[in-house]
């Protein structure tokens, strides 16, 4: 964390060189040769930008103007673009399966982010914890996130299996009657959402390592002599001071959740009776199943206006929550 | 330098791109005068890719000025969606064997393959290698010829004949009632754990549009004699006979004799299961994969216990295409009659397990050695002439994927009953048909 000090010096350091910025464009300093040697700076500057800029147009500019012309288009990739005007937009706003796929998202939301956030700060209260094999357990929750999406879901496919998965043996075991995890309507979401919480949680857990190093030891150590139980020192201290990181796995997850793709791609297919058809797939459906290209863009364009929607809730929500 | 001079150097950065893409394409297609080469995309197997490179080994041998180059079909969800970004991307090859003519309307309206039958000797020698009704399936909408029908891998049952015998079944089921009594011999708990871990079959239930040309199609032809899908633009399957099939389907699923579940690997090959439906292609993994004592056999498609008549299945065949791209067709052309002759139609039987599309197979001398070797092929060999190919619409997609749902609504999941489920599958395939 910084300190006071540290902070004065970089401010300091700071407002010299906007000053130096300001005084070498005033009256005084009109004399050519400074200000031909920043025209070259900048020339320069913007030289060594361009491929950047260049990459931008190429694979960001360009596929999403692209992309906003076929939103008015009907269009299979190998025929000539037909212009329909709004019907694309008509054909989102009456097709009941979009929505169908919006309120499975939300339903996955709402299990997946509080699982999330628990688990994750839970574990990484633990993990921050002088424990024998810190390391170890560190590396481990981490694992699930470099290993493939699509090897987790195959193992987790399997372990799911109404007739021969390890989870329905286990609770056979225990007296208690299989559930068809992937079969069933009222348990497929919820599935998944547990699947994906398993998987992302490590990334989350050592963003909250990060934060909760990042909290001076003296509130803790003043909370103690005030006689602070454990708990008032994770409520009052720990919570507050790590709700910026709060906030970010919060949108991080809500973004996440909202590309679901791989799990019900490989798991379910998007069933059973499309309870578990996400945004994503339903626009890969549209694309490279139908060839629909024009609708695929449309679903595309609503499903990023929703995300960015729910964000900048989210951001106000943290900029309330900070101040 | 002046302020001038970015957009410039971003004009010339791109300039220059476009002419080093032009200049490849360029370098592509041109070639020296007096030699040919042309690019002949195969499908991915070991099997087809063997036979694609002796085919073309042959000709290469006996035709100096025309070399036939063989490349794999780029991998892709399916091969129809790589044909279709390849002419998108006009990086199509000059000949291609794997067109399933249900993507040939596609492949027509992107205006991306050589119309064959503009060729004087078209007719001669396809005539020489099939019937002209059995041809006139793969004419075009606009009444010509722009493919060559060349294998077909008719859908039928392949059983696991061990399992069948050791549950006491002595004859391949038939009719739906012999298949669920089969079925009902079969399905067991091995273990004695309360679970059951050996199925009738299995059926890969997600509801993805290809996946019900393996399942509902070849029941469906099987229960009708052969009656396809659609009439010109007319929706006909919602009937009886679509009707019997989705019961038979739920029976299967609701007595548990096919699984609610996927599994990773062969479950057909390791035992746990003792049926699947598939095509002849299945006899050449049996051959590498299955262990010595692995006994099996193909089995027809069940049918209504009142179906009389010949049992007709999915004949799942392919066609070999010119591309529009092709500098050279008339060459491409005698290339295509070369791989489609006697000779190389045997080496397709010897190193595919694949049908060739040619009548009269079992009475062909030339063929008699193969078949008395591998007697499990005459009975695709027998359906060859009366396998049905699929509707040609450009709808196709979505009309299976109104299927899949409904069937996986219905059969799978028991979530509506199967009247409704024909009905609404037949009534959105009407919308969809009726929307274009």
């Amino acid at each position: 964390m910084m300190q006071p000090g540290e902070a004065n010096k970089f401010s300091m350091r700071s407002k010299t060189a906007v000053g130096g910025q300001v005084l070498g464009h005033g009256k005084s300093r009109a004399s050519s040769a400074p200000r031909t040697r920043d025209v070259a700076s900048d020339r320069v500057g913007y030289l060594m930008v361009l491929p950047y800029i260049l990459h931008l147009a190429v694979f960001l500019g360009y596929p999403l103007a692209f992309a906003f012309v076929l939103v008015f288009h009907r269009w299979n990739i190998y025929t000539p673009m037909k212009w329909v005007g709004l019907g694309n937009i008509k054909l989102l706003l009456t097709d009941p399966l979009i929505w169908r796929a919006l309120v499975n998202t939300l339903y996955f939301l709402l299990i997946h982010i509080p699982l999330q956030l628990v688990i994750a700060l839970g574990l990484a209260q633990l993990l921050n914890q002088k424990i024998r094999g810190r390391a170890f357990f560190r590396a481990s929750y981490f694992m699930p996130v470099v290993v493939s999406g699509v090897v987790v879901t195959i193992l987790w496919q399997q372990l799911y299996a109404t007739e021969t998965g390890l989870i329905n043996l286990l609770l056979q075991r225990f007296g208690l009657p299989g559930i068809g995890w992937l079969t069933d309507r009222r348990y497929a979401m919820p599935a998944i959402a547990i699947m994906a919480t398993w998987k992302n949680v490590g990334l989350y857990v050592v963003l909250f390592l990060v934060g909760l190093q990042a909290i001076p030891a003296e509130l803790y150590e003043a909370a103690e002599l005030d006689g602070a139980s454990a708990w008032q020192k994770f409520r009052l201290i720990t919570v507050p001071m790590i709700n910026p990181t709060i906030m970010l796995v919060l949108v991080l997850s809500t973004i996440g959740g909202f590309s679901l793709f791989i799990e019900p791609y490989v798991m379910t297919g998007g069933g059973p009776a499309n309870s578990t058809l996400s945004g994503i797939l339903y626009l890969y459906k549209q694309a490279f199943f139908f060839s629909k290209m024009g609708y695929a863009t449309t679903i595309g364009f609503f499903w990023a206006m929703i995300i960015f929607m729910v964000v900048l809730v989210q951001r106000r929500f943290v900029e309330t929550e900070a101040v | 330098m002046n302020a001038n001079i970015l957009p410039r150097i971003a004009i010339v950065l791109l300039l220059a791109l476009i002419v080093c893409c032009r200049s490849a394409h360029v370098a592509q297609i041109v070639r020296p005068a007096g030699h040919i080469t042309l690019t002949y995309w195969s499908a991915t197997n070991a099997q087809e890719l063997e036979f694609a490179n002796r085919v073309a080994a042959e000709w290469n041998a006996q035709h100096s000025e025309v070399q036939i180059k063989v490349e794999p079909v780029p991998s892709g969800q399916s091969s129809e969606e790589v044909i279709l970004a390849a002419i998108a991307g006009q990086t199509t090859p000059d000949i291609y064997s794997n067109v399933n003519p249900a993507a040939m309307q596609d492949l027509l309206d992107a205006d991306g393959v050589v119309q064959l039958d503009a060729y004087p000797d078209f007719f001669d020698a396809l005539h020489g290698r099939m019937p002209p009704d059995l041809l006139n399936q793969y004419r075009s909408s606009d009444k010509h010829f722009y493919q060559v029908p060349w294998k077909s891998n008719p859908v039928m049952v392949l059983y696991n004949t061990g399992m069948l015998r050791k549950a006491g079944v002595s004859t391949l089921p038939a009719t739906y009632s012999e298949f669920l009594a089969a079925a009902a011999r079969v399905t067991r708990d091995r273990d004695d754990n309360g679970r059951t871990d050996q199925w009738m079959a299995t059926i890969d239930y997600f509801p993805i549009w290809y996946k019900r040309l393996y399942d509902y199609l070849p029941l469906y032809l099987a229960a009708t004699n052969g009656q396809s899908l659609l009439q010109g633009r007319r929706v006909m399957f919602d009937n009886e006979s679509s009707l019997a099939v989705f019961r038979f389907l739920h029976e299967c699923f609701a007595r548990g004799y096919v699984p609610r579940q996927t599994f990773q690997g062969d479950v057909f090959l390791d035992g746990r299961v003792a049926a699947k439906f598939t095509g002849p292609y299945s006899i050449s993994q049996l051959k590498r994969y299955a262990a010595a004592d692995f006994e099996y056999d193909y089995g027809p498609i069940p049918r209504p216990d009142d179906a009389t008549g010949q049992m007709v299945s999915f004949a799942d065949s392919k066609s070999i295409v010119i591309f529009k791209s092709c500098q050279a067709p008339r060459e491409a052309w005698e290339f295509i009659k070369f791989a489609i002759s006697k000779r190389n139609d045997l080496r397709l039987l010897e190193l595919t397990s694949q049908v060739p599309i040619r009548a009269g197979l079992l009475e062909d001398a030339e063929f008699a050695d193969y078949f008395k070797r591998n007697p499990k092929m005459n009975k695709f060999a027998e359906q060859v002439t009366t396998a049905r190919s699929i509707d040609s619409v450009a709808e196709l997609k979505e009309i299976f994927d109104a299927i899949a749902q409904e069937m996986e609504a219905s059969v799978v999941f028991d979530l509506k009953s199967p009247e409704q489920a024909v009905h609404d599958a037949a009534r959105r395939s009407q919308q969809i048909l009726d929307a274009e």
